[in-house]
Parts: structure tokens; sequence; C-alpha cells
């Protein structure tokens, strides 16, 4: 008995000790020339952040620093925990992109009161003056250009129904009041039902179902993000009704490209999250060197691109459109 | 009729001789955990600095309240999946709390001092541990399924009085006299963040509690051996209702510090806690079918999983590897303790050696405890 359990032990040890030594040691080289910034993320499985991650590391690297990417998975205390790692591993900079508007102000002045500037992206926290630089998508101007080629998709007059993001991130509140502005201003378009799917696929799937059983006579859904938007899109395929229930999303991620060149999704509505988290780092870098961002205040709102059929296939890379 | 038992407690040589297969299983959570430090010291030159060590433990220091509280309800045989919502629940309504509570009958709003509202969040805690205890000793529903369905109200509830927002403004007003909820999260004695002495009372309170009351022989007692133990005059049911009690009152603490720590209070917060502390309480050494177990051993369990955790966050691994490696953790666990409780053929005649959780200590109580009746 106790044999097996001594093999177990060393397979265990012996499996983790590859892992272990080749992730490599960004922690050790911290002393190096730039010095470690730590990006600190949403969750990786959704392609956008898996995006902002990748994207702002890449250039980070190219800048001569080292890069670590945390996930906070929109938990407040994991956000937490991994700002007391950046400030343990004496970074020079974090970018976060915050879990919480109101509820990540303590990380961020933990952070602050370290000495590390913030530079938050993608969603903003509701207190300025205390992150160096806030770059957002401009979601209101980006909800109304979506919210506009959806009228034109599903025309005048109908039921329609809402998918929403999750509620603690205030994306989510700026692109359904967005829609609410535009829509509001067609009198034949009715909203029956608005559900939130918490930006998730599964989620929207599941809510879009229920919806469809109490309200089987829609024309069409918005939906806050693209995930929650495929998900629909799935829950109409198995109930037969994509052809007559148009769908709209927003992100710009390479599944909702997909979609929209098989003709599933509408349209959606391009965040320039590659754009800003490059600009991200960089506004950091020149900070450091400089002591000042280069930007003129400090929330910068970025412009979405609406993305049709018409200019699906100017893909290069995910969420970058060439010209 | 009754012998005289000596109870060697560590007389450090077994009566067989020195085995040091035998040292390294008992002791396995505390040597993993010294293997843990050596090897994230060795890989980063942040690991093994005071400050990170206080920063690690004031993390654990969250999950270590909790697990023992699952430890007092899995001793007795059950276990509670309740607490991580428990946690969010009583953070929202201290959040709530320190907003002020309107009545619309009178007209006014009553903003209650800290202290009152730190009671009345660990009085909703124990009433929610009374709720599972109810349900579990007196209405026979299993514990697994009673404290599932209490979790999903329990989050529901949260969810629905703060409709998925967050209750930010936990800091109080000087002229309301409603100042000091950070007190908490933020504050440091003698260095020691709050959280982690706030731990170490609740271990020390357990630590007397399981070993030296009654109260602590009849929990091991109803684990190890119900039917034996009701017909002893140890009373059942009523311990096991205390001991979920108990669990939501320690989930209710963990919801105050962690409300505090981050001043905001969330409706989501604690979700997959519970996961962690049962984690926690078999790394320990704890039976998960009863009656096996000891608070040092669940101390050690959670500073395994909190250490290694943040070991592999500050190394910089993908936090998908962080959940691979928790997860081979606890398998690996589970085998060694079914391997040390195969091992032990020869009942308490052994005596102990090593620094740790002894399970034979669990059943030499258990056989006081019916002798004693």
């Amino acid at each position: 008995m106790s044999k097996k359990a001594a093999i177990f032990a060393c397979a265990a040890l012996a499996l983790s000790l590859p892992m272990v030594s080749g992730s490599g040691m960004p922690a050790a080289q911290a002393a190096s020339k730039g010095g470690l910034i730590t990006i600190i993320v949403n969750d990786p499985s959704n392609p956008y952040w898996l995006t902002e991650g990748k994207v702002a590391a890449a250039e980070a690297k190219r800048l001569g620093y080292t890069a670590n990417v945390g996930a906070s998975k929109g938990d407040t205390n994991t956000e937490s925990n991994l700002i007391d790692t950046a400030i343990t591993n004496k970074s020079v900079a974090i970018i976060l992109d915050p879990a919480d508007a109101s509820g990540s102000i303590g990380a961020v002045k933990k952070a602050i009161a370290a000495k590390i500037p913030v530079f938050c992206v993608n969603a903003e926290i509701n207190q300025e003056g205390l992150a160096t630089a806030q770059l957002v998508s401009n979601n209101a101007q980006g909800a109304a250009l979506g919210a506009q080629q959806w009228v034109k998709d599903v025309g005048q007059k109908g039921n329609y129904v809402e998918l929403v993001g999750a509620p603690s991130d205030n994306n989510a509140a700026t692109r359904s009041n967005g829609y609410t502005s535009v829509l509001s201003q067609v009198p034949g378009l009715k909203k029956v039902d608005s559900q939130v799917a918490n930006w998730n696929r599964t989620q929207g799937h599941d809510k879009m179902q229920s919806m469809l059983q109490a309200h089987p006579d829609i024309i069409g859904v918005i939906s806050g993000n693209d995930e929650m938007a495929l998900g629909a899109i799935a829950a109409l395929k198995t109930a037969g009704k994509l052809a007559s229930v148009k769908v709209g999303g927003f992100d710009g991620s390479p599944d909702a490209a997909a979609a929209i060149k098989a003709g599933d999704l509408q349209y959606t509505v391009l965040q320039p999250v590659a754009t800003f988290s490059k600009k991200a780092v960089d506004e950091a870098d020149s900070f450091l060197k400089t002591g000042k961002t280069g930007a003129a205040t400090e929330k910068q709102l970025l412009d979405c691109i609406l993305i049709t059929k018409a200019n699906v296939g100017k893909f290069t890379a995910p969420f970058s459109l060439g010209q | 009729m009754i012998d005289a038992k000596p109870k060697s407690a560590g007389s450090g040589i077994s009566s067989g001789g020195f085995d040091i297969g035998r040292l390294l299983l008992e002791g396995r959570a505390f040597f993993a955990l010294i293997l843990i430090i050596i090897v994230f010291s060795f890989l980063s030159p942040n690991y093994f600095t005071p400050s990170n060590l206080l920063v690690m433990s004031s993390h654990v220091a969250l999950f270590a309240i909790l697990s023992i509280g699952m430890l007092l309800v899995i001793l007795n045989g059950g276990i509670d999946l309740s607490v991580g919502s428990t946690l969010g629940l009583c953070g929202v309504v201290a959040g709530a709390l320190m907003q002020g509570v309107t009545l619309p009958t009178l007209g006014a709003t009553l903003y209650p001092k800290v202290w009152v509202a730190a009671v009345l969040v660990c009085v909703l805690g124990a009433l929610i541990g009374a709720v599972n205890g109810v349900l579990i000793a007196r209405l026979k529903v299993p514990a697994f399924v009673a404290t599932l369905g209490v979790m999903y109200m329990v989050r529901g509830i949260a969810l629905l009085m703060t409709n998925g927002l967050t209750y930010n403004n936990l800091g109080g007003n000087p002229e309301l006299g409603n100042t000091g909820f950070d007190w908490l999260g933020f504050n440091t004695i003698l260095g020691i963040p709050i959280g982690v002495i706030v731990m170490a009372v609740i271990a020390v309170i357990g630590i007397l509690t399981l070993r030296r009351s009654a109260f602590g022989r009849w929990v091991y007692a109803s684990g190890g051996n119900e039917r034996a133990a009701e017909l002893s005059g140890v009373p059942v049911k009523a311990v096991k209702v205390s001991v979920y009690v108990i669990s939501g009152l320690c989930a209710a603490v963990v919801g105050l510090v962690l409300s505090s720590q981050l001043t905001s209070a969330g409706p989501t917060a604690g979700t997959t806690y519970e996961l962690t502390a049962i984690a926690a309480v078999v790394i320990g050494g704890a039976a998960l079918t009863g009656g096996r177990g000891t608070i040092r051993g669940t101390l050690l369990g959670a500073f395994v999983i909190g250490f290694l955790s943040d070991g592999l966050v500050i190394i910089g691994i993908s936090s998908y590897w962080q959940t691979v490696f928790t997860g081979a953790v606890i398998v690996l666990a589970v085998l060694l303790n079914a391997v040390q409780y195969r091992r032990r053929v020869k009942p308490a005649a052994d005596s102990t050696g090593g620094p740790s959780p002894l399970p034979k200590r669990g059943d030499a109580v258990t056989a006081d405890a019916v002798r004693e009746k």
C-alpha cells in the first residue's frame, strides 16, 4: 500500500516539474531592463478578453518589459488577490480590466498606495483621479450604431427581446441604454422582454429558449455582446426560427465574424480592443519614462466600428480590421 | 473493568521503533507545506518575504475560517455546501445595514452602529445554519441535498436584494456614528492583518472545543458511529443542528471580513468557496465519512491550497494550470488519507508520533466517550 502511495506521489511530482520549470520565471526577471507589467483581464475563455491580454502582453514584451497575465473571472476578491501578487512581484505598472466599476476601486487604491500606476482598459471605475488612464470603447456610440443597423434589419414593426450583460459592468447598462434611445424612437417596435445573461454564451442560449417559449412571435433579438448573441443563435436554430428572428451582437469577435459570413448574425459592433490594449501599454511606457501618458484626459473613449456582411472579410487578426 | 489507558500524548517513538515512512505519512500536510514554500522560494525571490507571507496568510485566513466550520460539519458526518452563499448574503446584508434601513411606517432611516450590524449579520449566518440543521437532523433530508438547496436559495435572495449590483458605500458617516466597518479589513495589530488574527482566535476556540469539551467529544462520537453515540446518551440531533449553526456563523464572519477588505459587498461573493473549504478539510486528513480529523490538519490544508495557488500566480502560470494543480493536490491527499487509515491495523495501543492529524485520537476519544456514559 505505501509503495503505491509513494509511486503516486512521485508521478505527481514528476508531472508537475516540467510545467513549473517550463513556464519561465518572469518574476525573477523583474529587476531586468524594463520591469514587470501585470495585466489583469476578466476571463480568457472569452476571445475578447483573451485578445485583450495577448495584445497587451505582446506590446509590453516588444517595449522591453516582462508581462504576466492574470484572470479575475469577474470576482472582486480574486482581482484583489491578483493586485496583491502584482505588488509582491514589484510590478512597474498594472493594466487592469476592472471586475466591478465600484467594487474594484479598493483594489486600485491598494496598487496606487504601493506606488504602482494603474491603467484601466475596456471597463471604467466610478472614480476619477485614481487610475492614470482609462481607455474604454465608446460604448454609447457603438450601441447607437448597432441599434440603427438592427432597425434596418428587422423593419419598423414587431416585438423584440434583449439580452443584457453583467450588471456589475457599467458597459452593460451603457449599451442597453444606447439601444433603448434609438429603438424607442421607432413607434412600431416593442420590447417584450429583457434578460440578464452575464456576457455568457450558455446563459444567452438558455435565456433565449425561455423567451421564445414566452414570446413565440418576436422578430428580433438585440444582444449586449457576441457571446450571448451566439448562444441565442444556437437556441433559435434548435427551434427552427433563425430565418424569422434577426440577431445583433456587440464586440466583433472571430466567432461572430464567422456567423455573419454564414448569415446567422446580422451585424456586430467591433470594439477596438486590440487598439486600446496596445495603447494602454504604450501610455504606461510613456508615463514610466516621462511622467506623462501623452493623452489629454484620464478617460479616453475610442470609437467602435460597425461590422456587416459588407466589411466582415477585412479582418486580419482577431479584433483587428485591415484597411 | 475499565482499564485506565495511558493517553500517551506525543511520546515520539512508536512501540515498534522509529518508522520514517509512517512519520512522513502522518505529517504529510506539514511536509507538503514546507515543500511548497521551498520550491516557490527557489522559483521567485519575492515569495519568501515577510510582507508576502503576511499577504498570503490574509488570503488563506478567509478560507481557513470557512474550513474550520466545515470541519465540524464533516466530523459530524455531514457536509455543508451553503457556506459560500451564506457568506455572500451576509456581506450583502452588512452592506445594506451600513447604507441605512428605511422604515416607511416611521418615515425614518435607521443607521445601526457597526457592532450592531456585525452582530445582526452573525445572527443571520447562524439562522441559515439552523435551517440547514433542522432540515438535516429533524426532517431527515440528506446533508448534500439540503445544503445544496439552501445554497441556491440563499444566493437567489442575495441577488434579489441587490438586483445583481454591489453595495459600495461601507465606510459610514461620522455624523451618523456608523464608521469603523473597514477596521476588520484594513487594520493590522503588530503588523498582522486582522483577518489572520480572527482566524487564529477561531482556531484556538475550535481546538479547545473539540479537545476539551463534552461537545467536542459528542461531535466525534456522533460522526464516528451515530447509532452507538445515540444509544450512549449523546444528544445527536442537537449536536447536528449545532455544528451547522457554527458553520453558518463562520461563514457570516468571513462575509464580514471579506466585504470589509474589499470595501464592497456583492451578491456573487463566495461562489465556489465551499469547495475550497471542503478541499482544505480533506487535505488536512479528515475523513469525509466523519469521526476523524483535527483543526490543526484543516489549517495546514488551507495553507497548502492557499500558498500553492498564490505561488503559482507569483511565478506567472496561467490561472487554468492553477485549477489543475489544486485538483491534483486534493486527489493526492485523499489517496494518502486512504493509505493512512488502512495502515492503522492496531488500534490505540500504538502511540502517536509526528506533528500532525491523528485520526486514532478521534477513535480513542469515541471509545472514551462511550465508556464514560
